[in-house]
């Protein structure tokens, strides 16, 4: 039977728009290389080596998760934006290909001294071909789903594989030499943007990984000034939609969402349910993926039980009224066995269909 | 005169100021000062102001990684001083980031934090395949073995790595760390200890050792 991917994109387009009329509660899950490499049977080059094998491994994947949304996959900030600029700064010799795994970068090697940083070149993204596979395989994915594409992006997670460790003490020591990368982050990734525009033929959903935004790593103010303001800019030059993602454990989400209007937040943390509860209650406008359903605990080392448990959790406490996803909080890696990831559009289908009944 | 020494070593390690350490090291072995002093009350106490602030929000990653960087620097002159002084001698500690991960700044902040409070600290990079854990950890038979990780997907790989340092009856204590563990997570892949952050880190490595 074909899978439905109408039906579904007008779940997600409900969910995002704020609309009630939704049939059930929808399922976005976060698939990458790993896991479609598990599902698909394929090493994560082989993924990206043509246009057409990324898509169809892509759509194939997502109809096996029973997701509502199809989203290619790698159009992500940190290694591809990372390899682009590895590539057109002659330095491939520290990119690193593995087998089930995103494209990597020696952390710190492509910014290693100021210098490096002041000749920075801007990546041309239609040269660069990982993006260039990934522009036709989106247009592809639209084609076949219509289902909009978007491209992930995100100002701190590139800088951090450029730079490494020294982009913190940066911040203390020479803040304007990191917010000079920053500026250069910025723009390749508008220039990701306008080739994805033209190459596609659509703009794209926003979709950030805002890493910045962890306690654990910087203060809010330094948040906004190295990743929060080039959100604002984005926002203003572009226009479009911003989802966040952040999978840390001490996201910034109010401060966030008091500052940036947002369509939507992706994580887990804090893993308390009655943050989300009232989170919901003081952004009624901002939809919630998510929220608590962790990757590395329910679905990793959880049973199916325990996982449809966690799903009727969120439900039961987030879903009334729209505005609410299951989704788990981060990328689907390798090890989490597939019973508990198929646990949850089968909890979906018991607790979720609205009008919502708790049980 | 000594008291001035260990607060200007402390005040250097919470500042996070690499030269002011290292000149505040430098004038603690000029003045003679005894070894253990020169850690507890200069650069130990130094961490532990540090980590509560880091605890309190005050204080960042930024910080955390200025004062690993201080303390690294500071050792690194009180190196002939701890090699002649055994009571300052601590057990040794093997770490590395897992095989698939590239990410090392969380394990440099424990490498330096450790080595700031005396342990004897064996560093195998990144992406260590889990032979590699096992070799070294026959070679130097650490008293704990550190696994990093910020991948999700390096999860299985720790599991690897611990099991296979299980087969070759490798006793030594085994702590993961990443923001990405838990304590079911820990159980499942039968470590001794988990720790989210740097600090948290190596107050565990004491605990495991029972040094606190």
């Amino acid at each position: 039977m074909t899978y439905d991917w109408q039906t579904c994109l007008s779940r997600f387009m409900t969910v995002v728009s704020g609309g009630k009329k939704m049939d059930r509660v929808p399922f976005l899950p976060l698939a990458m290389e790993q896991i479609i490499s598990r599902i698909i049977g394929i090493t994560s080059r082989e993924l990206v080596s043509s246009p057409k094998t990324y898509a169809n491994a892509t759509i194939n994947t997502y109809e096996f998760l029973h997701s509502d949304y199809c989203n290619l996959s790698s159009a992500y900030a940190g290694p591809h934006e990372a390899l682009a600029f590895a590539e057109a700064n002659n330095r491939k010799d520290v990119i690193h290909w593995d087998d089930y795994k995103p494209v990597f970068i020696d952390q710190g090697a492509v910014c290693k001294t100021e210098e490096d940083i002041e000749k920075l070149e801007i990546p041309d993204h239609s040269k660069i071909k990982i993006w260039q596979t990934s522009f036709d395989a989106a247009k592809m994915i639209f084609n076949k789903t219509k289902h909009p594409q978007m491209v992930c992006l995100g100002i701190w997670s590139v800088v951090q594989e450029l730079r490494g460790v020294k982009a913190y003490k940066d911040m203390k020591k020479n803040p304007d030499l990191l917010l000079k990368l920053c500026e250069k982050v910025y723009e390749s990734q508008m220039d990701v943007y306008r080739n994805w525009k033209e190459k596609v033929g659509f703009p794209p959903l926003m979709y950030i990984t805002a890493y910045a935004f962890n306690g654990t790593m910087m203060s809010f103010e330094n948040a906004m000034k190295y990743e929060g303001q080039f959100l604002k800019r984005f926002q203003k030059e572009i226009g479009i939609p911003i989802l966040i993602h952040n999978c840390g454990v001490r996201p910034y989400w109010e401060e966030l969402c008091s500052e940036i209007t947002l369509l939507g937040v992706q994580g887990s943390h804090p893993l308390e349910i009655d943050f989300w509860v009232n989170f919901k209650k003081k952004f009624p406008k901002v939809t919630i993926f998510g929220a608590n359903i962790d990757v590395s605990r329910e679905l990793l080392n959880g049973t199916p039980e325990i996982v449809e448990l966690k799903v009727k959790e969120n439900i039961d406490n987030l879903a009334t009224g729209g505005r609410y996803a299951v989704s788990p909080m981060c990328a689907l890696p390798w090890g989490v066995p597939l019973p508990n990831i198929l646990a949850i559009p089968s909890a979906i289908q018991k607790y979720g269909k609205y009008p919502l009944k708790k049980q | 005169m000594s008291e001035e020494i260990l607060k200007r070593l402390k005040d250097s390690i919470i500042d996070g100021d690499e030269d002011d350490a290292i000149e505040a090291a430098k004038e603690a072995l000029a003045a003679n000062l005894d070894i253990k002093k020169i850690l507890d009350e200069g650069i130990i106490n130094g961490a532990e102001e540090v980590g509560s602030r880091y605890e309190k929000r005050e204080f960042f990653l930024t910080e955390l990684i200025m004062t690993a960087d201080a303390m690294t620097a500071a050792m690194e002159i009180l190196q002939p001083l701890l090699e002649k002084s055994d009571s300052a001698k601590k057990a040794t500690i093997l770490i590395g980031t897992v095989q698939g991960d590239m990410h090392n700044i969380g394990k440099n902040i424990v490498k330096s934090l450790l080595q700031g409070q005396g342990y004897n600290v064996i560093d195998l990079g990144i992406d260590v395949p889990p032979e590699k854990f096992v070799e070294e950890a026959k070679k130097s038979n650490p008293d704990v073995i550190g696994l990093s990780a910020l991948l999700t997907m390096a999860i299985s790989k720790m599991h690897e790595t611990i099991l296979a340092l299980k087969e070759e009856n490798i006793t030594s204590k085994i702590i993961v760390g990443g923001g990405i563990l838990s304590q079911d997570t820990c159980d499942k892949i039968r470590a001794d200890a988990w720790t989210k952050d740097a600090y948290d880190g190596v107050l565990k490595v004491g605990k495991l050792l029972g040094d606190l």
